[in-house]
């Protein structure tokens, strides 16, 4: 009996999620993206008001109004989507992950509804020469709701299986690469993440995973939060989200690893 | 008033069937005079809770010593309130590690929750925390955490241990501690399902609908059939997603893998069929004051995902436990005794495994479980065997429950507009994965003013020493695996 039910699991049907069905894949996250040809300036005031985290926001930039959207902050509310439909709609493919905080940022000349260009160039140089071929992450809870936790747990279940590309979860982070931290750093935290910070060996990569590790999410006012990830340690990739979905955090692990080694090392 | 009389009036009542009645809850609040007050909350097998307020301006009796249950509960409401218990068997801070000031009790100042609060200055004689020593020879300490190894929250356990075996065991929470129920303070009731939600991220659904449930006990709405037969989906639909979960990590801790990935597949396989059918894999953003903010339409194919995967893990859990290798670690590890988890009023699968048969859907009916019954099984050894079993009869029941409701949807609107007006306060209780999920919402036109978060893990997670106590410490994962319980929707 036991033996029968083993022998059949092993011979389900293969459940594997094919590498490029993941990357920019975001279903399932609601995060929104803006339909520029609906982008109207009501459109963008209704947003931003009912925005909780301010992660829409209309800026004057000389005599231009342009709209923001900040991902980091993004809590995938979904009001916006509610507020205005034409402007905004769930989000399906998505890469917003970055190696700088200014990445997760898009904005929008209100006037005429194109897109402004954020500066920030994108570095695809792979990391193998930096860390070798495979990756020790450790996880690090500094606050978080588990929301986070639940979605890291699931990539190293069959279906996105984070070994296939050399990523490994590790329980010390003496034996780390990466530090993947997750919640708005707590008071109560902020002294433990700063040991487990400096237990990681160097060369290291710390990742600020979910709208509250990249900004403190609805957290921010709060008297026991110190705020995001980069207010205690130094932070080298944004992954957002809430939480992200694994295939965002498997794109986000992924395009952090190839920009990180273009860009110089922290004294 | 302060008087004798209303202090008299904690006498705890008797239940219905003649025991001591159970301890829900205790939390303080400023009413709107300013005065401090005291809320007590039992349920005495009614379908009623009943509530007794007291008045707190002067230190008020504890009752911890004769109901261990209301220990945390008075010191977490002494640090928010800076309130007295006298006569209170531990007067050690909860929320608050060492180096917060001395005197600090963020929820007396009438800040709201949505204004930045001052960072509270650092204690310049940060006092150590007093774990309780355990002396003798050949007496061992062993510290843990809070950062743990793998990915798990944060909290420290201080074991002592005497060669394998573990004496005792002291937990020190509150490592994730946000202030949160602050942080509802001043917030529209919007606003307070999205923070409702981010209390406990692996079972959201659970908070936001009992949230939107005591503002809706407040306000007087009432909530379209069609909403709640789908609140009770997706409560359900958490509740299957858990217990395949936590199933899997057991077997993963006794070094079982095949059946722990197929778990976690099979986990994955109904997070995607919820992301399919409604947008979402754990129904954030979904669940409303007044109803639902979606509708999700057919639901042809996510009912074939319930029975299919219902179907495969009540062979692969048949299979689980009748594995000598499992039943070795399960039998008989980390029992927790019936006596222990009465006094300590423990709530959920882990009450229900201890021989304790409550549970909210049955016994406090809300929503759309007025309409259907849920059968609620109990076992009384209370070993990590009998939680294993719980949580897979539980499993199969939600299964039978989301496909009943889902061959009977009745059609209509999903939600009822109302127009938040007027003070007024309300309770509602939700049966989470983990037992027994109690909120306290007081709205005053359109914001909250209170909210107070009972969490079955706040309630459960005194009692873990009692069942890890004499195991061995590498049996230690296992026994708290077994309870599954939440460190963020205990710390809050």
């Amino acid at each position: 009996m036991i033996v029968d039910a083993l022998k059949k699991s092993l011979a389900a049907p293969k459940r594997l999620i094919p590498v490029a069905e993941l990357l920019e894949n975001c279903h399932g996250s609601r995060m929104p993206e803006v339909r520029p040809a609906g982008l109207t300036l009501d459109a963008a005031q209704l947003s931003a008001e009912v925005c909780p985290t301010t992660a829409l926001a209309i800026e004057k930039h000389r005599d231009r109004l342009r709209l923001k959207l900040d991902y980091g902050k993004c809590i995938g509310c979904g009001q916006c989507i509610e507020a205005a439909p034409m402007a905004f709609g769930l989000a399906e493919r998505f890469t917003r992950s970055g190696v700088s905080r200014a990445e997760l940022i898009q904005s929008w000349d209100l006037a005429d509804g194109t897109e402004i260009g954020s500066g920030v160039e994108s570095v695809r140089t792979r990391i193998h020469k930096l860390m070798g071929k495979a990756l020790n992450i450790r996880q690090l809870d500094a606050g978080s709701c588990n929301g986070c936790e639940v979605e890291i747990t699931a990539l190293t279940n069959p279906h996105y299986d984070l070994e296939r590309f050399g990523i490994h979860f590790v329980a010390s982070p003496k034996h780390a690469d990466m530090l993947l931290v997750t919640g708005p750093i707590t008071r109560n935290m902020a002294e433990a993440v700063r040991n487990t910070y400096h237990a990681v060996p160097e060369p290291k990569l710390v990742v600020a995973v979910g709208a509250c590790g990249v900004s403190g999410g609805l957290f921010t006012p709060s008297h026991a939060v110190v705020g995001p990830v980069d207010t205690v340690i130094p932070v080298d990739g944004y992954i957002p989200g809430c939480p992200p979905t694994p295939a965002m955090l498997v794109a986000g692990i992924l395009q952090v690893l190839e920009q990180y080694a273009g860009k110089p090392r922290r004294p | 008033m302060p008087s004798t009389n209303t202090l008299a009036g904690l006498q705890i009542p008797a239940a219905k069937s003649g025991g001591r009645a159970r301890l829900v809850t205790i939390f303080g609040r400023r009413d709107e005079e300013g005065r401090k007050r005291v809320h007590y909350i039992f349920d005495l097998g009614k379908p009623d809770y009943l509530e007794k307020i007291v008045d707190a301006e002067q230190p008020i009796p504890s009752i911890a010593l004769s109901n261990p249950a209301a220990c945390w509960h008075e010191r977490e409401v002494h640090d928010q309130f800076g309130i007295v218990f006298t006569g209170s068997p531990d007067s050690r801070p909860l929320l608050f590690h060492d180096d917060w000031p001395a005197g600090a009790h963020p929820m007396l100042d009438g800040r709201a929750g949505g204004e930045p609060s001052p960072a509270l200055p650092q204690s310049s004689q940060p006092t150590e925390y007093r774990f309780l020593k355990v002396l003798g020879a050949g007496i061992v300490e062993v510290p843990v955490g809070p950062v743990h190894a793998g990915i798990i929250e944060p909290g420290h356990f201080r074991f002592s241990v005497i060669g394998d075996t573990v004496l005792h065991l002291e937990l020190r929470h509150f490592y994730t501690h946000k202030g949160t129920e602050k942080l509802f303070q001043g917030r529209p009731v919007m606003m307070g399902a999205m923070l409702a939600e981010s209390v406990s991220g692996d079972n959201c659904f659970s908070h936001a609908v009992a949230f939107c449930q005591a503002v809706e006990v407040a306000l007087g709405v009432s909530v379209p059939a069609r909403a709640e037969a789908l609140r009770l989906i997706g409560l359900e639909l958490e509740r299957l997603v858990f217990h395949i979960g936590d199933v899997g990590a057991l077997c993963n801790d006794v070094g079982f893998a095949v059946p722990a990935a197929r778990c976690a597949a099979l986990k994955e396989d109904l997070l995607q069929a919820s992301a399919r059918w409604i947008g979402t894999r754990y129904w954030r953003a979904i669940a409303k004051p007044g109803g639902l903010r979606l509708d999700p339409g057919s639901a042809t194919d996510f009912a074939l995902s319930i029975d299919t995967t219902a179907r495969k893990f009540e062979q692969l859990a048949t299979a689980i436990l009748e594995t000598p290798s499992v039943q070795n670690r399960f039998d008989s590890a980390g029992i927790l005794k019936r006596q222990v988890a009465r006094d300590f009023a423990v709530v959920g699968p882990v009450a229900r495994a201890s021989g304790i048969d409550i549970d909210v859907r049955r016994d406090h009916p809300y929503g759309w479980y007025r309409q259907v019954a849920p059968k609620v099984s109990s076992i009384h050894y209370g070993d990590v065997t009998a939680r294993a079993r719980i949580r897979i009869q539980e499993a199969m029941e939600s299964a039978r429950l989301i496909l009943e409701t889902l061959r009977t949807l009745p059609q209509g609107e999903v939600s009822t507009c109302f127009e938040p007006k007027g003070r007024a306060p309300g309770h509602s209780a939700v049966e989470s994965p983990r037992g027994e999920l109690f909120y306290w919402v007081e709205v005053a036109d359109g914001l909250v003013t209170r909210c107070h978060i009972k969490s079955p893990s706040f309630q459960n997670w005194p009692t873990l020493p009692f069942a890890v106590a004499g195991n061995v410490i590498a049996d230690f994962p296992l026994v708290n695996k077994s309870f599954n319980l939440s460190y963020s929707g205990c710390d809050r």
